[in-house]
């Protein structure tokens, strides 16, 4: 059973299975934000919520709900669906499962940036990271570059950068006092603790205009993921293709940690993630988003409840993410690509 | 793998030639390097003062207690950590046909510093010498539970990459709310995590030597298995090989040399992953040489970056490990730039 659903030239195949693992996944995302919204150290019941939300209700609920949890739960689920889609696409395009916005350098880029940045300035932390991600980013892109943009010449000259930009961070870091040191860790771990409806409209505003890209992007990926032979074969550019995946999946994951911070495990898992929830063998991108924006929830929620240590939401990426994804390689022994 | 469309025969001889060449000069290099090691640093030594250091021993004599005690030991563990995380690499990759495997995959580098974090915080040890054995109890605990949940000697090669990658950032993850936590553990564990030879004493070597003679032993025994694995898993079943052993083989490999070599010089992200790169450019797609040049070449790197880090040019004081990454990146680049990449 399929639909197709056509608009103007493009046309989307959309089949029962896809359709329905869609509405599984927005009816689980719904819940954990519901679940989001009741966590707290403010008690509020379901109907007080419903209340705020509707714009009835005492001027403190809706402070509550409107102003200090929905923003950073929305924040949330941006981040992550930005974090989870830039893993897969370079998942898919690299034929290799542990490959994320990482490999090209962009997170060690990033820590490289900031402490940079915290240790000329005394702040900056942010802007410093992003240029540090971009800048590595596009340098292992055009080093790799030589008639085109074979994966394993860019998976290799991004390990290069990746790992000397990783070794600087951590002599920066030793070179700090510890209090600018502690506080750089916290950074560096990533957090959603004070996010207002500005980082959440940020970030969505950008997913929105990545969206049709990614879109557009999707049927040639899956062309990508089988060999350049076949690809080559039905005629796509690959390099351009590459070139255009690479760009795309970096901007993702610079708007993710504009606003999360370098939050790590949530793009290199969710797309494992996703591939093991959702049979198919096509690039499940929009389940990889579903699920770096559901792990991204979560953590922020573990984040939120042990309120008496001050943890961010980077250390419950992975305490969240890696038995799922262990639980996941346990229950389906299935032989299958990625 | 290689197209070979050529109709010709391969020049064999020449080829096998050359190889032998590359051997010979990367053991006169490394050779030339460990004599280096030894002479050269903040306080250089003469030539005929290190030959009486290392062979009439004189405990009055300055230039004697440098070579002998703070040079040798050192040099000592570049060599063994280097030649043991080259072999590791060549094992990971060639058991997983992942280039992007290193080592540390296994989870050995996050079950290490999990331990080194844990050994600060609860039993307050900030003495490095102490960590050798947290950080070796730590990687193999780890490397076990990631073999096992990879589904043992029957692993599928994706779900072992997979569980170990996973593994490795749950117990990053542990330890980076450990450091958050507690402000002391940051403070040991920001400089035991650039990974290098301070500290080290002859008495950890020797302690550490079984284990990583024990590797090196698991590893000539996989090795054959290994070239049929990489032939694919019906391929190798076909020809008699028992996959399941030789994998288990290679995994206990590279746990023993991993968690030796982190023990004794904290993670050391870079010659792992980029040596057997460099080994099969020159050795060619065969395990057993490509695991022999590795494991030189290995040895070459961390003891170059040893001596490097050594030389006032850097202020004599950079770690080995910081100096392997600042070092090796660019060169892989460079590399990677002019030669291409041969896939495994």
């Amino acid at each position: 059973m399929t639909w197709t659903l056509r608009i103007s030239g493009l046309s989307l195949q959309i089949s029962r299975h896809s359709l329905l693992a869609g509405l599984a996944a927005a009816a689980v995302l719904a819940a954990a934000a519901g679940l989001a919204l009741l966590l707290g150290s403010y008690p509020l019941s379901l109907a007080g919520i419903l209340d705020a939300l509707l714009g009835k209700g005492g001027g403190l609920h809706r402070l509550i709900v409107l102003d200090l949890r929905l923003p950073r739960i929305l924040a949330a689920l941006g981040a992550g669906a930005a974090f989870g889609l830039s893993g897969a696409m370079f998942q898919v395009m690299m034929r290799n499962p542990l490959a994320a916005p990482d490999v090209i350098g962009f997170n060690a880029g990033a820590s490289c940036g900031a402490l940079c940045a915290m240790m000329l300035t005394g702040g900056m932390v942010l802007p410093g990271a992003i240029a540090g991600a971009l800048l590595t980013a596009a340098a292992v892109t055009l080093l790799a570059w030589k008639d085109g943009l074979p994966p394993e010449r860019l998976i290799l000259t991004g390990v290069g950068a990746s790992l000397a930009l990783a070794a600087a961070a951590d002599l920066l870091m030793s070179r700090m006092d510890v209090l600018s040191a502690a506080d750089m860790a916290q950074w560096l771990a990533g957090s959603l603790n004070a996010r207002t409806w500005r980082d959440a409209a940020l970030v969505w505003s950008g997913l929105a205009v990545l969206a049709p890209v990614v879109l557009w992007l999707h049927f040639p990926l899956a062309r990508l993921a089988m060999d350049d032979g076949i690809a080559t074969g039905l005629g796509l550019p690959l390099a351009r293709l590459r070139l255009a995946v690479t760009a795309t999946g970096i901007l993702l994951a610079a708007l993710a940690v504009s606003t999360a911070g370098p939050l790590p495990f949530v793009a290199f898992a969710a797309g494992p993630i996703a591939r093991r929830l959702i049979p198919g063998g096509r690039p499940a991108l929009l389940g990889a988003a579903a699920c770096g924006a559901l792990i991204t929830l979560l953590a922020d929620c573990a984040a939120r409840a042990v309120p008496a240590v001050q943890l961010p939401a980077g250390v419950f990426t992975a305490l969240i993410g890696a038995p799922l994804l262990l639980w996941l390689l346990i229950a389906h022994v299935r032989k299958g690509a990625l | 793998m290689t197209d070979c469309t050529s109709l010709a025969p391969p020049p064999a001889l020449t080829r096998a030639g050359l190889r032998r060449l590359w051997l010979a000069a990367a053991v006169l290099g490394l050779a030339a390097l460990c004599a280096a090691a030894l002479r050269l640093g903040v306080r250089p030594v003469g030539w005929s003062a290190v030959w009486t250091a290392l062979t009439a021993f004189d405990a009055g004599n300055a230039d004697h207690i440098v070579v002998r005690h703070m040079r040798l030991p050192r040099l000592g563990g570049a060599l063994l950590a280097g030649a043991a995380l080259g072999l590791a690499g060549a094992l990971m990759q060639g058991l997983t046909r992942n280039p992007l495997a290193d080592p540390g995959l296994l989870g050995i580098n996050g079950g290490a510093a999990l331990g080194v974090a844990l050994c600060v915080l609860v039993l307050g040890i900030t003495d490095p010498a102490e960590f050798v054995w947290m950080a070796l109890g730590g990687a193999l605990a780890s490397s076990v539970l990631v073999f096992l949940l990879g589904g043992g000697s029957r692993a599928g090669t994706l779900r072992l990459v997979l569980a170990g990658a996973a593994v490795s950032a749950l117990f990053l993850a542990l330890t980076r709310g450990l450091l958050l936590v507690s402000r002391q553990t940051l403070e040991v564990y920001r400089f035991w995590v650039l990974g290098g030879f301070d500290g080290i004493v002859p008495a950890t070597l020797a302690a550490l030597a079984p284990f990583l003679a024990a590797g090196a032993g698991l590893a000539a025994l996989a090795a054959p298995g290994l070239n049929a694995l990489l032939l694919g898993e019906d391929s190798a079943t076909g020809l008699g090989v028992r996959t399941g052993l030789a994998r288990l083989a290679a995994g206990a490999a590279i746990v023993l040399l991993c968690g030796a070599s982190v023990a004794m010089a904290g993670p050391i992200a870079f010659a792992g992953l980029i040596v057997p790169h460099l080994a099969r450019w020159t050795a060619g797609p065969d395990m057993r040489r490509v695991m022999l040049f590795s494991a030189v070449f290995g040895a070459q790197l961390l003891t170059a970056a040893e001596l490097l880090g050594r030389l006032p040019l850097f202020g004599g004081t950079m770690q080995a490990g910081v100096m392997t990454a600042l070092i090796g990146g660019p060169v892989l680049i460079w590399l990677v730039r002019r030669n291409g990449v041969r896939s495994l």
